[in-house]
């Protein structure tokens, strides 16, 4: 089936070499060398940008043939455009996700910067490929080091509650989030390997000033580090709050972030959202 | 593996339960065997009988839990008679003593329904000194599904009057990943179905789709899919609204359907009820195959497994096929026997958790209507 599709996508973008990264349940991801526009070895004077200038990425929404065809074109439409929309507002706002570098509703296409680097193993660096390589190594070291107490795992998840404070207070939610919806860039200044995260896949991303869009999207992480993450999700969960509550600090608006937060008991002990027990 | 025979009474060789269901408008027993040793493709449970009365309503009338209850309450004896006669032929009194348990439906559902049978089972269970088993409704419907058709980890997607789950198992539990945020499915195109004034029988669900294989124009209707979540008040809202603007003749652009390119009159076609019928199954049914996807993305399985009544409906899943196939998995349905509520799924699942040694005492025996898929600990499964 991937193959094609696979073929299509190479119907609607020939001359792009596409390599499929991951197929989720609605979009495939490539990632090509070419950019969709510009001259060969065209190189970028914009020094702002930590993206990897020789590789994009490009995301395609399938047409499901289940669907019927009209209601299959307007989903598609509309998904993909607003998807583009957010992406170029963060930009203009300048809050790090990859840049919008072209797109086409109809077809289901957006074309972004690429982002991330290869983790140690070849992985791409998703913060949930990131972290199970270091639970990975803690097992087999026999739980020494310990990564829920290593500073640099706190301080990463802090600042991924930081983005995502940020992001809120954007009156943006996110609506998808989970650990490989978050990417680690390195920071382009400093060699030594600092990362920082970034989020992305905004597909399901919408405007929202309700402090219980943002509860739930604060529940839908927690509720998915738990998932991934089964041992150290509490820790790691009470890191990202800590970085939720700085970005609000930061914009002094504590009033906002007390009242998200109580908001977060409610969805949490609400009935008729999942009680997954255990 | 489970044993499941741990609690084998001696030189006993099988196990018989009765099952009683009536949790909504139907009201079903059935009598199930388990020949012991585990449940393979082999080794498959027998259903003995399956009986089933259906509380059928006037037209444009949805059913009310106190009429129901009634309905319930009369025919229960006369179905059990007719179940035990089917399976065992042979009178009353000699038959029940073979059976092992009693189970009945516990919840969720209608109070009302569920009580009138909560207390046949009681008496029965009284009366004939035989130990009884609460069921989870939901657990019924999926191990059923399971047993009928032999899929072995699937994802479940349960759709019916009251629910509308997409369910994988985890570690014993049927948890639940996605769900409706307000109505359920079938309560959706029951009450549509009653805006229409289409007949209650066999059932409205059934009666939409056949008018929706005569409609052709699709109407745009709210998609409401909220990640593995989705929402269904505000489409039954928004179709209601253009099917009384049709019956009142009102002028409304979206009733007008546009075949051609170059928009003249002719073109133009009037929106009929098919139409709507049509849209909104459409509509609905792509929104159920989206959430499935999304969780067989996430949980990485290959097999679906479709049960409840809505589950009947065929572009249901004509629609999950290609979605399915797509995905290179495979996909399981039953047929209205197994599908619409009965009281052999009752009867499966009870037997399962009795093999368990799990019973339900008396003063425990109340029945709930909110009793969630996810608090049942499954220890039969230990994959």
């Amino acid at each position: 089936m991937s193959v094609e599709i696979i073929k299509r996508v190479e119907q609607l973008l020939p001359y792009h070499d596409l390599k499929l990264i991951s197929q989720g349940a609605e979009a495939l991801v490539f990632i090509t060398t070419k950019h969709p526009y510009l001259p060969k070895n065209y190189k970028s004077l914009d020094l702002s940008t930590d993206a990897d200038s020789s590789k994009y990425i490009i995301k395609y929404r399938p047409p499901k043939p289940y669907r019927h065809e009209i209601l299959d074109k307007q989903i598609t439409k509309s998904r993909t455009a607003s998807e583009a929309k957010i992406l170029n507002k963060l930009t203009i706002l300048n809050f790090k996700t990859p840049k919008l570098i072209s797109m086409d509703a109809p077809h289901g296409l957006i074309i972004m910067e690429y982002i991330g680097y290869d983790l140690n193993n070849g992985d791409i660096s998703s913060l949930k490929n990131h972290l199970w390589l270091l639970e990975k190594q803690q097992e087999s070291n026999n739980y020494n080091p310990n990564v829920a107490n290593d500073a640099s795992v706190e301080s990463l998840l802090k600042m991924v509650g930081e983005r995502l404070g940020e992001l809120h207070l954007y009156d943006i939610v996110h609506g998808d989030l989970t650990s490989s919806n978050i990417m680690l860039i390195k920071d382009s200044e400093s060699e030594t390997g600092n990362v920082e995260p970034t989020l992305i896949d905004f597909g399901l991303s919408s405007y929202s000033s309700l402090s219980e869009d943002k509860a739930v999207d604060l529940y839908v992480l927690e509720r998915a580090l738990i998932s991934t993450h089964p041992v150290y999700a509490t820790q790691y969960n009470e890191w990202m709050l800590e970085g939720y509550c700085q970005a609000y600090k930061a914009q002094k608006s504590m009033k906002r972030h007390v009242e998200v937060i109580r908001r977060l008991e409610g969805v949490r002990l609400r009935g008729r959202k999942r009680s997954l027990l255990g | 593996m489970v044993n499941l025979d741990q609690y084998l009474k001696p030189n006993q060789t099988e196990y018989y339960a009765l099952g009683l269901e009536g949790s909504a408008n139907k009201l079903g027993i059935g009598i199930i065997k388990h020949n012991i040793g585990q449940l393979t493709t082999l080794n498959k449970a027998e259903v003995l009988s399956n009986v089933r009365d259906t509380y059928i309503t006037p037209a444009g009338e949805g059913f009310l839990p106190r009429d129901t209850a009634r309905h319930h309450r009369n025919w229960v004896v006369r179905l059990i008679k007719e179940a035990l006669n089917e399976a065992f032929g042979c009178g009353l009194h000699d038959s029940f003593k073979k059976l092992d348990c009693i189970c009945f439906t516990q919840g969720p559902g209608m109070g009302a329904p569920l009580q009138s049978v909560v207390i046949a089972a009681r008496t029965l269970s009284q009366l004939w000194g035989i130990p009884m088993i609460g069921v989870n409704h939901c657990i019924g419907h999926i191990e059923m599904g399971r047993e009928i058709t032999n899929a072995m980890n699937p994802v479940v997607l349960y759709v019916s009057g009251g629910n509308t789950q997409i369910i994988a198992y985890s570690r014993q539990r049927y948890r639940i990943f996605g769900e409706t945020l307000d109505i359920a499915i079938g309560n959706c195109l029951d009450r549509f179905a009653r805006v229409l004034k289409i007949s209650n029988y066999p059932s409205p669900g059934y009666n939409i789709e056949q008018l929706a294989k005569k409609g052709k124009n699709f109407i745009e209707l709210p998609y409401t899919v909220k990640g593995m979540d989705l929402s269904m008040s505000g489409i039954l809202e928004f179709i209601e609204s253009l099917a009384n603007d049709l019956f009142n003749g009102k002028k409304n652009k979206l009733l007008i359907a546009k075949n051609g390119t170059n928009g003249t009159n002719e073109d133009e076609e009037k929106i009929t009820i098919e139409d709507l019928c049509f849209s909104l199954q459409e509509c609905l049914y792509a929104m159920l195959v989206e959430i499935t996807e999304r969780a067989m993305a996430h949980v990485n399985a290959n097999q679906v497994l479709i049960v409840g009544g809505v589950g009947c409906n065929e572009r249901l899943q004509e629609m999950m096929k290609i979605m399915v196939l797509d995905r290179n998995g495979s996909i399981f349905a039953t047929d209205e026997r197994f599908c619409i509520d009965n009281g052999i799924m009752i009867a499966h699942a009870g037997l399962l958790s009795y093999r368990m040694g799990d019973f339900t005492e008396l003063s425990e025996s109340v029945c709930t209507q909110k009793f969630r898929t996810d608090e049942v600990l499954v220890k039969w499964r230990d994959d």
